[in-house]
């Protein structure tokens, strides 16, 4: 047996498990609060083609020749559970989902894993401001519960795609430009510009683009830029959402990646100090037309940005005999049990295990005796 | 180690390539309001200023570490930029360290290109692929232009300047990939985090450099 992992994978070890736990739980317990019920779904899928990430999962092959994929997201697993177990609702049917997922392509870096855990929700049946609205509450909550300070960010990457319609750009031109103005980069609109023969005002708009991130000043700058009915619906849909909403939201109108994915707005959050979003979520349609949104929050990052706070932990004793076990743990502290009655052995475990009290029962009440003065 | 998540949310730090795109970085940067002079000549690879720090890296380094967040921008040129393949904002064309990636081939040449050597494999693939030429590529690290001359390539994708170096080894350019400059890159979350301090750089190097 290798005494090695593949590259992308790690080991999780106790303390890092209990604080993973931890989070799991308060996460979880949130989510039930909203409504939200959990399911799990399968890590073995059928490889598609059509399936958003199948370029990057992981591909296996059964006994019957049958091409399996690796659950590379939860949305399109929960949207399939949904079409087949829930197809008449009720809607909106609020599920949460929490497990593992693997990317072949991923590079094992800095916050990247090829295999890694998320934790999130989908709100699905219904479109509105105030559903958007209140995954924008959920997803704050989530972050507040598990104490990061994160601000969180809206985009509408079909907002992008309407200005790119209006300025009369289609098909692979329009394709370039999207790709151009998620990269922010200047440079590279006025090259295409060139290219393609826009200029002026059409120019100074896709140049605005890259530019329109920041507070709710955002959404006027947008407004300005917005144009055809498409563009403008946007805008006021964020308006809507932002009023809702009513906490501090950032914006940034220029993201457009997965704008053919996506049917409304996107969100993330970033924590101070981590250059890696620990949130990330948007609104899209499930196969066959159903609404859907939801948001995931990556276990690794939140870990990443909570750095070492682990919570506190009960005492651990070690245990004598049964009896004192089960007293001990009935107080609340954590009981490992002697295997032995050599005292020398159970006092160089216990300088081990850095457990400095030892519990007996005499005469059936619990008593305690200090691991380093037990008398041989 | 992880970028300190308990740094001064002000902080900066630059990936900046070193060599002769440095010199050039820190006097436009200083020009655009931060307090950087040129690090003394030292083997010190990290060099703090009064809220900025600076990393000194090879110039293929510069979009990893913006990528991963370890800096929050850097400077690069768009050739290392397109060949990182790396998911960065790149807010503004710096307008010098001006090259083209080229494809070139010994004058005269007209057999069909079969085996095209580079520093620049992705580059010349999308090329490559773009024009339907089923060429094999071989990846190289200097010295481009004597795949050419020996016989190991049949054409090479490289940097072009002045064309200096083609003209005295008997090449010529048949045709560019694209033109080259270096670019401000930032990183996707940090242009959010940082952005008190990074839109002001933004605006102040587009005047600058006269967007």
């Amino acid at each position: 047996m290798s005494a090695f992992i593949p590259e992308g994978t790690r080991d999780v070890l106790p303390p890092e498990w209990a604080q993973r736990e931890a989070i799991r739980a308060q996460l979880s317990g949130l989510f039930s609060r909203w409504g939200y019920r959990g399911v799990e779904v399968p890590a073995l899928e059928y490889a598609s083609a059509h399936h958003p990430q199948d370029a990057v999962a992981f591909k296996l092959i059964d006994s019957g020749g049958q091409v399996l994929s690796l659950r590379s997201e939860f949305t399109t697993a929960v949207g399939r559970l949904v079409r087949t177990r829930y197809p008449h609702g009720p809607f909106p049917l609020r599920l949460q989902y929490s497990g593992r997922l693997w990317l072949r392509a991923q590079n094992s870096e800095l916050g990247r894993l090829r295999e890694f855990n998320q934790l999130g929700v989908e709100l699905i049946g219904v479109e509105s401001a105030r559903s958007d609205a209140e995954l924008l509450h959920l997803a704050a909550a989530a972050l507040r519960e598990v104490g990061v300070g994160a601000a969180l960010e809206v985009g509408y990457p079909g907002f992008v795609d309407a200005v790119l319609e209006d300025a009369g750009l289609h098909g692979a031109a329009r394709a370039a430009l999207h790709d151009a103005i998620d990269r922010k980069s200047g440079a590279d609109v006025d090259l295409l510009c060139g290219q393609f023969g826009l200029g002026g005002d059409t120019r100074r708009t896709l140049h605005a683009l890259t530019d329109l991130y920041g507070g709710p000043e955002v959404l006027d700058a947008a407004q300005a830029l917005a144009r055809g009915t498409r563009a403008q619906e946007a805008v006021a849909h964020l308006r809507h959402v932002a009023a809702l909403y009513a906490g501090p939201l950032l914006f940034d109108l220029g993201v457009s990646r997965r704008y053919d994915y996506y049917t409304g707005l996107t969100f993330r959050a970033y924590a101070p100090g981590l250059n890696q979003p620990v949130l990330g979520g948007g609104r899209y349609a499930l196969e066959g037309g159903l609404p859907g949104a939801g948001f995931a929050l990556g276990l690794e990052r939140l870990m990443r940005a909570l750095a070492g706070d682990l919570p506190p932990e009960p005492e651990l004793v070690l245990a004598l005999d049964l009896a004192a076990a089960d007293a001990a743990r009935a107080q609340g502290l954590h009981a490992e049990l002697a295997w032995t009655d050599d005292r020398t052995e159970l006092q160089a475990f216990s300088a081990a295990r850095g457990i400095h009290r030892w519990a007996s029962t005499q005469g059936g009440t619990l008593t305690f005796q200090s691991a380093t003065e037990v008398t041989l | 180690m992880t970028p300190a998540p308990t740094r001064d949310p002000g902080h900066l730090t630059l990936a900046l390539p070193k060599g002769r795109i440095l010199e050039d970085a820190i006097a436009l940067l200083s020009q655009a309001g931060l307090p950087l002079t040129m690090p003394e000549k030292s083997r010190a690879l990290r060099h703090e200023f009064p809220g900025v720090t600076v990393l000194e890296l090879r110039n293929q380094d510069v979009p990893v570490y913006v990528d991963l967040g370890v800096a929050d921008a850097g400077i690069v040129g768009k050739d290392v930029l397109i060949e990182s393949g790396r998911t960065v904002y790149e807010p503004v064309d710096l307008r010098f360290a001006g090259c083209r990636l080229s494809l070139i081939r010994e004058v005269g040449a007209d057999g069909d290109i079969t085996r095209v050597g580079t520093k620049y494999p992705r580059a010349a693939r999308t090329y490559l692929n773009a024009r339907g030429i089923p060429a094999e590529i071989v990846k190289l690290s200097g010295n481009i232009e004597l795949a050419c001359l020996t016989g190991l390539a049949d054409a090479v994708v490289d940097l072009v300047q002045t064309g200096s170096t083609l003209r005295a080894n008997n090449l010529e350019e048949v045709d560019v990939l694209f033109h080259s400059t270096a670019r401000l890159v930032v990183n996707r979350a940090a242009l959010k985090t940082r952005r008190e301090r990074l839109r002001p750089l933004i605006e102040r190097l587009r005047e600058l450099t006269s967007q």
